[in-house]
């Protein structure tokens, strides 16, 4: 289970309201691909630049642009975009469900 | 090696920064004569398109930026690759320096040169190397130093850290990026003849530039020797070779 701390100014200056495509455009940008080339159920293993360094920039992204702040046992959890995306909703940064 | 007259960057494209004038507008010329398709940066647009009119590019784009502004860096360079194509390298030649003392060295001295010699370099090589920009086959990463950022020299304070930490980061990046072939390399120039020196000499007497020329063996260089050594480092006949510094000062710092 993923627990998430929430920094609420950073969302509200961030970008706060996204849709689930706005997620996967984000998500999308961070590992330098084409939106078009995700769904939530793309797994890790198929996003080349979801490497260990990419689990940190994800991990810096989050903080920075949301304010989410993930523990190290949180991210062996995430396996797929999804799981990102289920993060960014419990957190507030989406509006809508899948 | 590459045969007489093979245009060895034919097909692939590279934005240089810089490249309005000095080592930048020599390495561009000198890459475009050898094939390549340029994105040239720099903050003064008639001289770009000089720049271009001398180096004849198959195919080059302006992009009017300030590198102390970088966030403006990367959606300049999403820009432009939608229009252009992917890229295959960067030269970050853009730079800028200051003689002064210690005392007279204060925190925005250094704000101002770390700004582009090293925030603006390294914003342009985040963007250039993003996976939906560059070649997937890899490509070519030279950052323009200086051996004052290997050598001490009175009154280089600001400039010398700002090169300095431009070589020490593109060790760590050429690491970072060997595994999607992406080389990272350093050339480090001694004193050469440009607009930016000339300026810079300006403030000493006729003996004291006569000496700093004497610290180097073959004489001050010319943007186009700075030009030839990027070249190879920028090619593919360097494909070997990342992590490195060359230094390029007509024996200056072999004494």
């Amino acid at each position: 289970m993923v627990d998430a701390q929430l920094n609420k100014g950073n969302i509200e200056r961030g970008k706060s309201r996204m849709t689930q495509r706005d997620g996967v455009e984000w998500i999308a940008n961070l590992f330098e691909i084409s939106p078009e080339q995700l769904t939530p159920d793309t797994l890790r293993d198929a996003i080349s630049a979801w490497d260990s360094l990419g689990v940190l920039t994800l991990m810096a992204s989050l903080d920075t642009d949301f304010g989410i702040v993930l523990t190290d046992d949180d991210v062996l959890t995430i396996k797929k975009v999804g799981d990102i995306l289920d993060i960014m909703r419990r957190n507030g940064v989406l509006t809508e469900s899948f | 090696m590459s045969g007489e007259g093979e245009k060895v960057f034919h097909g692939k494209t590279i934005v240089v920064s810089g490249a309005s004038s000095g080592i930048g507008r020599a390495v561009a010329v000198h890459l475009a004569r050898q094939g390549a398709g340029l994105v040239l940066i720099g903050r003064d647009r008639e001289r770009l398109e000089e720049t271009a009119r001398q180096g004849n590019a198959p195919a080059c784009r302006i992009l009017e930026l300030d590198l102390s502004r970088q966030t403006d860096i990367m959606p300049a360079i999403k820009d432009t690759v939608r229009a252009v194509g992917r890229l295959y390298g960067l030269c970050h030649a853009a730079g800028t320096v200051e003689t002064l003392p210690l005392s007279a060295t204060s925190p925005e001295k250094f704000q101002a040169m770390i700004q582009v010699n090293y925030l603006g370099g390294m914003e342009l090589a985040r963007a250039v190397t993003r996976r939906d920009i560059l070649n997937e086959d890899g490509g070519s990463i030279l950052f323009i130093s200086a051996i004052y950022g290997l050598i001490g020299k009175p009154g280089q304070i600001a400039y010398s850290g700002s090169k300095g930490a431009v070589t020490a980061a593109a060790r760590a990046m050429a690491i970072e990026l060997a595994r999607r072939n992406i080389r990272v390399n350093v050339l480090s120039p001694g004193i050469v003849r440009t607009e930016m020196t000339v300026k810079a000499f300006s403030g000493l007497t006729a003996q004291q530039v006569q000496a700093l020329q004497d610290t180097h063996p073959l004489g001050f260089g010319s943007p186009e020797d700075v030009a030839c050594a990027a070249a190879f480092l920028l090619s593919p006949e360097s494909k070997w070779i990342t992590g490195t510094n060359l230094v390029v000062d007509g024996g200056c710092s072999a004494q």
